[in-house]
């Protein structure tokens, strides 16, 4: 073999398949419980979903969530019930995109998309507004100048990305217990993880959603 | 409405009955339905005055009780019992046609009640609190005609004392 | 049977309902858990159990309230008793064995909370009570974890105001009434009550006459769930951004104890915290909504200085070299009788004492009053034997020379009708026109306006036992025989369209009773602080007069003042004439708050300089030559003094906007640019020497206030016994009862208290003498000549409402809605015999001036007297009163 012999990984690595990709034209297909930026969800007929709790905010462990109420005013509601969220802003030089912000959330107002490819040049950018967050009139998230998304990627956003099941269990599938958001309707159930899709639990047996 | 001058002596004469004042709030209730055949807004707040109480108090304890009416109600009150023993004798059918019989009238109120302890006359009524039955929807609107046109004497309202029922 | 009665504050007292107790010693073994205590006999079993460390669940029940066993989740084993007792209503008794966690009283427990939950709606994420909620917490604690109830749960119309305040969501509701029992058994106003029966039970109010009580924030604060809100409060935040310092109410003289809570640097709350010798967890709505008016567009931020004509944003190094060399110049032109010193009764102790200091110590001007003729001499107010708030419970009699405390010192209302009205303590209301009070007074006695000496005469003679005559005076000694204990008069200045001379008569007359205590009815805030530090004329710091603490006084400032000065009226003549050339007004506003606007605008307008220490740009700022805005209450930590002379701190919340000088600040940064450096970087230190320097502060240093739980009255000598250290017990938290363990009592912003084995409550306070006796009132004046009725006139009656035309209230929305339009008040006779109705304009003549004002029909003013409201925006009583005369005689003329 002899000079050729210092090449023999090289070589063998020639004809292997190629693992990486031409990123950014193409993306791999994130799993489905990946955590990318946050939406903010509205129901079918345009109303917020989020009230304004600070739930999300009161749980956040980087505390990057900024969240005011207000009273809906009864003859314009912005959302249904006494109140809405009126400011809504996440940090995104502190979000550490745990979720927790999701898993709190009574109303599934916010959930995380897999959007995760942003940079940005000024600082008040990273602070994304609720105007930013909020869904558009399709139910799609709303693109910042500095987002780079392929298309489709703005398909995967909504209450079914509830990262942990319920049970703690990763092989659990969910049932639809959420209401409609506006562009998308009722989304299907999210797959689990691993196992057996046959054992598990029939979909109505399922723990609290 | 609410108590007249009349009712104002007699108020004072219940009220003087009691240790304290505030005892006396049922009794003028009954009062002043007698009189308006309702409890009117002004007679709450008469009341209130007389007893040394908000009329906020007067009205909680007005409210408490179904026999007294804060609406204008008819003069005579026909109550339907639709508990147990009138509901399986056709309490219920007794209630619809009577209520649909007297729905114009403004002498006849019909009200639905719970047990009136008149089990064994099932299907059972009151007018002014005086007990009727057994009786169909025939029979029934017969004693309340009787009661109208005067050849029975009605109760007041509040079930306190025999009146001459207002034409 | 052999039972006694044993009346207990706790039990209902309005038909003197007592509850049978068997008889025994006055103290009683109760076993509970397992641990046995010492309790009181007849003490409640639910108060003994939180008193010796065991939190039983409850909604109903409140410490403050009456007992009435609605909730059902106080539920305990007795053994020997059958079935489930609510603890809330059983009296303790001797061996008995309580179990709070046995299966029977969990399961107890589940169930009523399961049942309570069946109609709440778990309107969690939107309801303000959410994060902070008993339900939640109890439920949490002691619920079953899940519910059988799939059925609807009953729906209402929600949220529906009950009153400008307060918004009622009724599906949250679960009846425990104390809403309802506060409106009635504390505050005196039923405006509320449980309308409907069973499922349908509601929270009303009588169809269109809203919750209109000024104490209804405390029915949302006792709510244990989210079933009453604030609207000021509204959504504003969640308990989780909350944070919170202990202070005091800055709103009147009482200085409630209270927790003060910010978020993203705004006040948005103050709860009311239970000091048991204060407020008693109460607040009234002015003092617990007045917080937007710290946050107003319309504070300065800015110091301001007038140049070529105009008031421009300026420097403070500027703005205080302007101020400095204004008031240098004075000195020059006019000397030291040339610069009066007004205001200083809405700041602190702190910048009181600096001012004093400033004035008398290095201007040598004793031209200073913390009164604007709004007051009572401080001769009186600083000489006069002192009662505290407790001793009204346990008077002989009280007697009320004050104006209406329920308009002007709300929680100090609620103490005397507690102490008349539960427990049994004689009232004697004397007292040219009915209020608040009235209802609950066991003799009341009419006077005319500016003649009250007779009235306290009678009063004086029936409180030692010789009624004389009169009906009143033989239910007074009815009321009072037999009784032990202090005469407590509350002396304050009834109306301020008459002279102060009147009511000090007449408090004079008492002063022979024995054990005779007075307790000052004056409203602003740190009026009583700003007097005993010196901001009066004739005294210097620490109630001494001026002549008594010369030699101590010239020791510690190097100067004092040679001859007294001229109290507000004085001082505002002499500005009119030019005597008094520069004015300076330390947080006060002479043309709303002097009862004779007319000398005010006179003085203004003549006096040459004036520097406005204001923190708003009122009238009195307006023309003045410097502005300098101060940091307010809730932005800088300090002490007050309240009616009491209470030393109590004020803590610091949020951070000031713009730029502003701590408010103690100001005259220490005078004084340097005048020469005198008071030498003096924190507060602590001004509080060290107040301590220090002022003799009626000995002791009362500021490790001493920091420690001191409830504050310490003044003199600490006559009080030391009174101060207590360590966190409140067990007793109701800031808004909701603690889950044990108890949470800390809201803390310190700047430093950790200290706490240390000397803090044990039982430790000895140190009480050095002061060092210069204090002042004694004695010498009281002659009677002065009150002109006769004149039967075509009217006399004129006019005091403070709650929602006045103060900056709390104007520059706060929820409150500024409050206010009324001034209105000329008349008995429906003087009504008719003037010809002329409600609603009318009519035109006001006095001596004085005139104005135009609406006729009201009132019921509480006698014939022959006229009501106006004094602090009304606009014009009013102010511009018809004449300071120098002892009633203000009014004419009234219809205007086509």
């Amino acid at each position: 073999m002899g000079r050729l012999s210092g090449f023999r990984v090289t070589i063998t690595q020639v004809f292997r398949p190629r693992v990486t990709e031409k990123f950014p034209q193409e993306k791999r297909p994130k799993p489905p419980r990946f955590h990318g930026r946050h939406v903010l969800n509205r129901y079918e007929d345009g109303m917020e979903k989020c009230i304004g709790c600070e739930l999300c905010a009161g749980v956040c462990p980087a505390q990057c969530i900024y969240v005011r109420g207000a009273d809906n005013l009864t003859d314009a509601p912005v959302s249904p019930g006494e109140r809405y969220g009126f400011v809504y802003e996440i940090n995104y030089l502190r979000c550490i995109h745990c979720d927790l912000c999701v898993e709190a959330c009574p109303t599934e107002a916010i959930t995380e998309t897999k959007l995760f490819e942003f940079s940005f040049a000024r600082r008040q950018d990273a602070i994304y507004t609720k105007d930013e967050l909020l869904v558009d009139d399709e139910g799609r998230a709303r693109r910042q100048p500095w987002e780079l998304w392929l298309g489709g990627e703005d398909d995967e956003t909504s209450a079914w990305m509830r990262a942990t099941s319920s049970s703690g269990n990763a092989a659990y599938e969910n049932r639809v217990a959420w209401s409609g958001e506006l562009g998308f309707g009722v989304r299907e159930p999210e797959r689990g993880q691993g196992g057996d899709p046959g054992a598990l639990p029939a979909p109505d047996q399922g723990g609290v959603s | 409405m609410g108590l007249t001058d009349a009712d104002q002596r007699r108020a004072q004469q219940i009220i003087d009955r009691y240790p304290y004042p505030k005892s006396a709030v049922l009794p003028l209730l009954h009062l002043a339905q007698d009189r308006d055949g309702w409890v009117s807004p002004e007679a709450m707040e008469q009341i209130a005055e007389l007893l040394g109480l908000t009329p906020a108090l007067v009205l909680g304890t007005c409210s408490f009780y179904t026999m007294f009416k804060r609406e204008p109600a008819g003069a005579l009150v026909v109550s339907v019992c639709t508990n147990l023993s009138c509901m399986v004798n056709g309490g219920f059918d007794l209630f619809d046609q009577l209520r649909s019989r007297y729905q114009e009238s403004s002498d006849v109120s019909v009200e639905e009640v719970e047990c009136i302890a008149h089990c064994d006359h099932a299907p059972a009524f009151q007018v002014n609190y005086d007990f009727h039955g057994p009786a169909d929807a025939h029979g029934a609107a017969d004693v309340i005609e009787q009661y109208l046109d005067g050849r029975l004497a009605a109760r007041t309202i509040s079930g306190t004392a025999r009146q001459e029922v207002p034409r | 049977m052999t039972t006694n009665a044993v009346p207990m504050s706790q039990w209902p007292s309005e038909h003197r309902y007592t509850i049978p107790v068997a008889p025994g010693p006055e103290t009683v073994t109760v076993t509970i858990d397992g641990r046995a205590a010492q309790i009181p006999r007849g003490e409640l079993l639910i108060k003994a159990a939180q008193d010796h460390g065991t939190y039983i669940p409850r909604f109903c029940w409140h410490e403050r309230l009456k007992p009435v066993g609605m909730c059902r989740m106080c539920l305990v084993e007795i053994e020997g008793m059958r079935g489930l007792q609510i603890s809330c209503a059983t009296p303790v008794a001797d061996g008995m064995v309580v179990h709070t966690t046995s299966d029977a009283v969990t399961t107890a427990q589940d169930g009523i909370l399961e049942f309570l939950l069946i109609n709440h709606p778990l309107d969690c994420p939107v309801c303000d009570r959410g994060g902070e909620c008993p339900l939640q917490d109890q439920t949490l604690a002691f619920g079953p974890g899940e519910s059988r109830f799939v059925e609807e749960k009953r729906h209402f119309e929600k949220p529906v105001p009950i009153s400008d305040l307060v918004m009622l969501d009724r599906e949250r509701c679960i009846q425990c009434g104390r809403c309802t029992r506060f409106a009635d058994e504390v505050a005196g106003d039923p405006l509320i009550d449980f309308g409907g029966r069973g499922g349908s039970t509601e929270v009303i109010t009588y169809l269109d006459e809203p919750f209109h009580s000024s104490f209804s924030g405390n029915t949302v604060q006792i709510c244990p769930v989210g079933a009453l809100t604030a609207r000021p409060y509204r959504f504003r935040a969640r308990p989780w951004d909350l944070a919170s310092t202990e202070t005091s109410c800055g709103a009147c003289a009482v200085a409630c104890r209270g927790s003060l809570e910010s978020t993203s640097n705004r006040l948005v709350r103050l709860l009311g915290v239970d000091s048991e010798p204060v407020n008693q967890g109460w607040l009234c709505d002015k003092g617990r909504y007045g917080l937007d008016w710290v946050h107003s567009d319309a504070r300065l931020r800015q110091p301001m200085v007038r140049r070529a004509g105009e008031l421009v944003e300026s420097s403070w190094p500027d703005a205080l070299d302007a101020a400095a060399a204004a008031i240098r110049n004075t000195l020059d032109t006019h000397g030291p009788n040339g610069i009066a010193v007004l205001g200083g009764s809405r700041g602190v102790n702190e910048d009181a004492y600096l001012w004093a200091r400033l004035a008398k110590g290095v201007l040598g001007t004793d031209h200073v009053d913390a009164q604007l003729g709004d007051g009572l001499p401080a001769d009186v107010v600083l000489g006069m034997p002192r009662a505290t708030i407790p001793d009204l419970d346990r008077a002989k009699a009280i007697v009320l020379l004050a104006p209406d405390l329920k308009e002007e010192l709300p929680v100090l209302y609620l103490r005397v009708r507690r102490a008349a009205h539960d427990l049994g303590v004689p009232l004697v209301d004397v007292a040219v026109r009915d209020h608040g009070l009235t209802p609950y007074a066991t003799a009341v006695l009419r006077h005319a306006p500016g003649d009250p000496g007779a009235a306290a005469g009678v009063v004086a003679d029936a409180l030692v036992g010789r009624p004389g005559r009169t009906k009143v005076g033989k239910a007074i000694v009815d009321a009072t025989d037999g009784r032990d204990g202090p005469v407590v008069v509350i002396l304050g200045r009834t109306s301020v369209a008459e002279h102060p001379d009147a009511i000090v008569h007449a408090a004079s007359r008492l002063t022979g009773l024995p054990q005779v205590r007075f307790l000052s009815a004056l409203a602003n805030p740190n009026v009583h602080g700003a007097l005993d530090l010196g901001l009066t004329p004739g005294f210097l710091p620490g109630r001494v007069s001026l002549d008594a603490g010369r030699d101590h006084f010239t020791k510690a400032w190097g100067a004092v003042p040679d001859a007294v000065g001229r109290d507000a009226a004085g001082i505002l003549r002499a500005a009119a004439t030019g005597e008094i050339a520069a004015l300076v007004l330390v947080g006060c506003d002479p043309l709303a708050e002097c009862p004779d606007r007319n000398l005010a605008r006179a003085a203004l307008e003549q006096a040459d300089t004036v520097i406005a220490v204001s923190a708003f740009m009122d009238t009195a700022a307006f023309g003045a030559t410097v502005v300098l805005p101060p940091t307010v209450w809730g932005e800088q930590s300090a002490t007050t003094t309240n009616l009491e002379g209470r030393v109590v701190r004020l803590g610091r919340r949020v951070t000031p906007d713009g730029s502003t000088l701590e408010s103690w600040r100001i005259p220490a940064e005078l004084a340097a640019r005048l020469g005198s450096d008071f030498d003096l970087e924190t507060v602590d230190e001004v509080q060290d020497e107040i301590a220090r320097v002022a003799p009626a502060f000995a002791g009362v240093d500021a490790s001493l206030l920091r420690r001191a739980r409830d504050g310490v009255v003044l003199p600490l000598a006559d009080h030391a016994d009174e101060v207590t250290f360590g966190r409140a017990g067990a007793g109701p938290g800031p808004s909701w009862e603690p889950i044990l363990p108890v949470p800390e009592v809201v803390g310190d912003d700047d430093r950790s208290p200290s706490t240390s084995a000397s803090d044990s409550p039982s430790a000895a306070v140190p009480a050095p003498t002061p060092p210069v006796p204090l002042h004694r009132w004695d010498a009281p004046p002659d009677a002065p000549s009150v002109p006769p009725l004149d039967a075509y006139a009217l006399r004129l009656v006019a005091g403070h409402a709650l929602y006045g035309a103060d900056a709390i209230v104007a520059a706060t929305p929820a409150l500024a809605s409050l206010t009324h339009e001034p209105t000329l008040g008349l008995n429906a006779r003087d009504r008719d015999r003037l010809g002329v109705h409600d609603g009318d304009r009519v035109r006001i003549t006095t001596a004085r001036g005139s104005v135009d004002l609406a006729v009201r029909t009132d019921a509480q003013t006698p014939p022959g007297t006229a009501w106006i409201v004094a602090n009304a925006a606009g014009p009013g009583a102010p511009d018809l009163i004449d300071l120098t005369s002892p009633v203000t005689e009014l004419r009234v003329e219809t205007i086509s």
